[in-house]
């Protein structure tokens, strides 16, 4: 490695303290990879989404189903819907379950000495995560590329893709604070799975997981484009279809928007938590 | 076989009512938790449909299904699916039992291993999808008082069927090692097609839709048998419940000689 290059390397102390968070990232990778019926679930329920879609897009566009889809439509042919569904089905189905792991840790009171370890525990928590979720990436992202091309019949352009799998990366990496977020409120409620299911069809419906949010009646889209969950879906599912530079960047810059807001109410929930389980004895 | 099954049946129906008003009484212990897990559910299978009302919105129809239609087959899953997990909420967990051991408890008992293992568990949020099936039937207008022993018989063979799915499933377990998790996808995977108008689906597809992933059994027949009551979707309905019913109790019946496990039971 050059001298220049060595200029780009942290200093030593933040070094090894980011060593720790990416040694627990590479664990949980290397643990899930070995959960291979947990990965082969996902697959085939992708795969089976994808199916069912492609046949509902072709049913529906087929004859004179297309004049129907209004001026704000994503595209005409059923292969843009099928590439759009790959796209936020890969974003959504990526996610780990870290909210269920922080709520464990709360219930069962791991979380009391996990807190008094020489590291951050949201740290730990969202390392381990990462690890997972980029596993996930990978596996997901070959079998979209491969289950969009057999259920569309044609591969996307090329520009699109690219620019909808980066966004989409950063889209999972906001979801996945959220996520945090959702664990973290164990503290107070015992149960997150009430609040996680919510904000699960909050992202099905104002996100478009399924459909694009341009097909919505004008007042329910309009809603949608002012929350979070058009920006994790729709945005990154647009771009597969109708590409752009700019509209990378734009929804890049709003995307972080997102993240950063996340990442306060992260902090600020963590804070409180500790606080919580010093004032009940750990 | 058909004797055997038939006395299995009828010796544990009362037990497994027994069961069922003791596991309801024990979820009314915990209120909030049951009504939070029940409204939550209404709310996602409310958002879940919002899908298709955008689709029936956009485009009036789809392969002949109109949105009262695709009510009607949503009204029956979501029903079944409550029922199901409501009577039956041990449904999930069946494989896991089986692999870890943990029918060793039933065995002891001098009533059927499958059912106790079945309705050793409710799930509240059960109720939230029985709700959610009630009222897609009350707007979806196809139901009228007249063919209302039809609504609730349709519901009862989804009912029947999504336990006998589940217990195929997870009968596997008797046989195959770590199937737990695959058992529960494809009951899941049988929930998810059972939201969707049949005709979207043919060929190959229909096939595994009456077999592999019986979405077929579970909502198409008795959706069929609602809209239009005739001897032969009848006979299609409860036929085929019937026997997917003795199948899957044959298929436990035979697992379990396979049975072997640590001893659970202790003093």
């Amino acid at each position: 490695m050059s001298s220049d290059a060595t200029l780009w390397v942290l200093p030593a102390r933040p070094r090894r303290k980011l060593d720790k968070y990416v040694a627990i990232a590479a664990l949980s990778f290397r643990q899930r990879l070995d959960d291979r019926a947990v990965l082969v679930g996902r697959v085939m329920f992708y795969a089976i989404i994808l199916a069912i879609y492609s046949r509902l897009w072709q049913e529906v566009l087929g004859a004179s189903g297309a004049s129907l889809l209004g001026d704000r439509a994503l595209g005409h042919s059923a292969a843009s819907y099928v590439w759009y569904l790959a796209v936020t089905e890969w974003i959504m189905l990526a996610q780990p379950s870290v909210y269920l792991e922080i709520e464990a840790d709360v219930r069962n009171g791991d979380v009391a000495y996990q807190l008094s370890r020489p590291l951050s525990y949201v740290g730990a928590k969202l390392s381990a995560a990462l690890g997972e979720l980029a596993l996930r990436w990978l596996v997901l992202g070959a079998s979209g590329l491969m289950l969009g091309r057999l259920f569309s019949g044609e591969w996307p352009n090329p520009e699109g893709l690219v620019g909808a799998l980066l966004v989409g990366a950063l889209a999972g990496l906001v979801m996945l604070l959220a996520y945090v977020a959702i664990g973290l409120s164990a503290f107070w409620l015992h149960d997150v799975t009430p609040i996680f299911l919510i904000w699960q069809k909050l992202s099905f419906v104002l996100g478009g997981l399924m459909l694009p949010i341009g097909i919505y009646p004008d007042w329910l889209r309009v809603i949608a484009e002012h929350t979070p969950f058009a920006a994790l879906l729709y945005g990154p599912g647009q771009l597969v279809v109708q590409g752009g530079a700019d509209n990378v960047l734009r929804l890049a810059v709003t995307l972080a928007a997102w993240g950063a807001l996340f990442l306060m109410v992260v902090v600020l929930l963590e804070r409180r938590a500790r606080r919580n389980v010093c004032l009940h004895g750990g | 076989m058909s004797k055997s099954i038939a006395r299995t049946l009828g010796s544990n129906a009362s037990f497994v009512l027994a069961l069922f008003a003791r596991q309801l009484s024990a979820s009314f212990a915990l209120r909030a938790s049951f009504f939070t897990s029940a409204v939550v559910m209404l709310i996602n299978d409310a958002m879940f449909f919002s899908t298709w009302w955008v689709i029936m919105r956009r485009f009036g129809s789809v392969s002949g299904w109109n949105l009262e239609d695709v009510m009607c087959l949503f009204g029956v899953s979501a029903s079944g699916f409550g029922v199901c997990v409501v009577v039956f909420g041990g449904v999930y967990d069946l494989a896991r039992r089986v692999q870890e051991g943990e029918l060793d408890t039933f065995l002891t008992q001098p009533k059927s291993v499958l059912f106790q293992a079945l309705a050793c568990r409710t799930q509240p949020s059960g109720w939230g999808d029985l709700a959610a099936g009630i009222g897609m039937f009350a707007l979806s207008g196809v139901v009228s008082w007249s063919r209302s022993p039809w609504v609730v018989l349709a519901v009862l063979c989804s009912a029947i069927n999504f336990t006998a799915t589940a217990v195929v499933m997870h009968s596997l377990a008797f046989w195959i090692r770590r199937i737990h998790t695959l058992a529960r996808s494809l009951w899941d995977f049988t929930v998810t097609f059972s939201l969707y108008p049949p005709s979207l689906f043919g060929g190959a597809l229909r096939v595994v839709l009456f077999t592999l992933v019986p979405a077929g059994l579970v909502a198409y027949l008795p959706v069929e048998m609602l809209r239009t009551p005739r001897p032969l979707t009848v006979l299609a309905a409860t036929g085929g419940t019937v026997l997917h019913a003795a199948f899957a109790l044959w298929l436990f019946q035979r697992g379990s000689r396979h049975y072997t496990s640590g001893n659970r039971i202790t003093t």
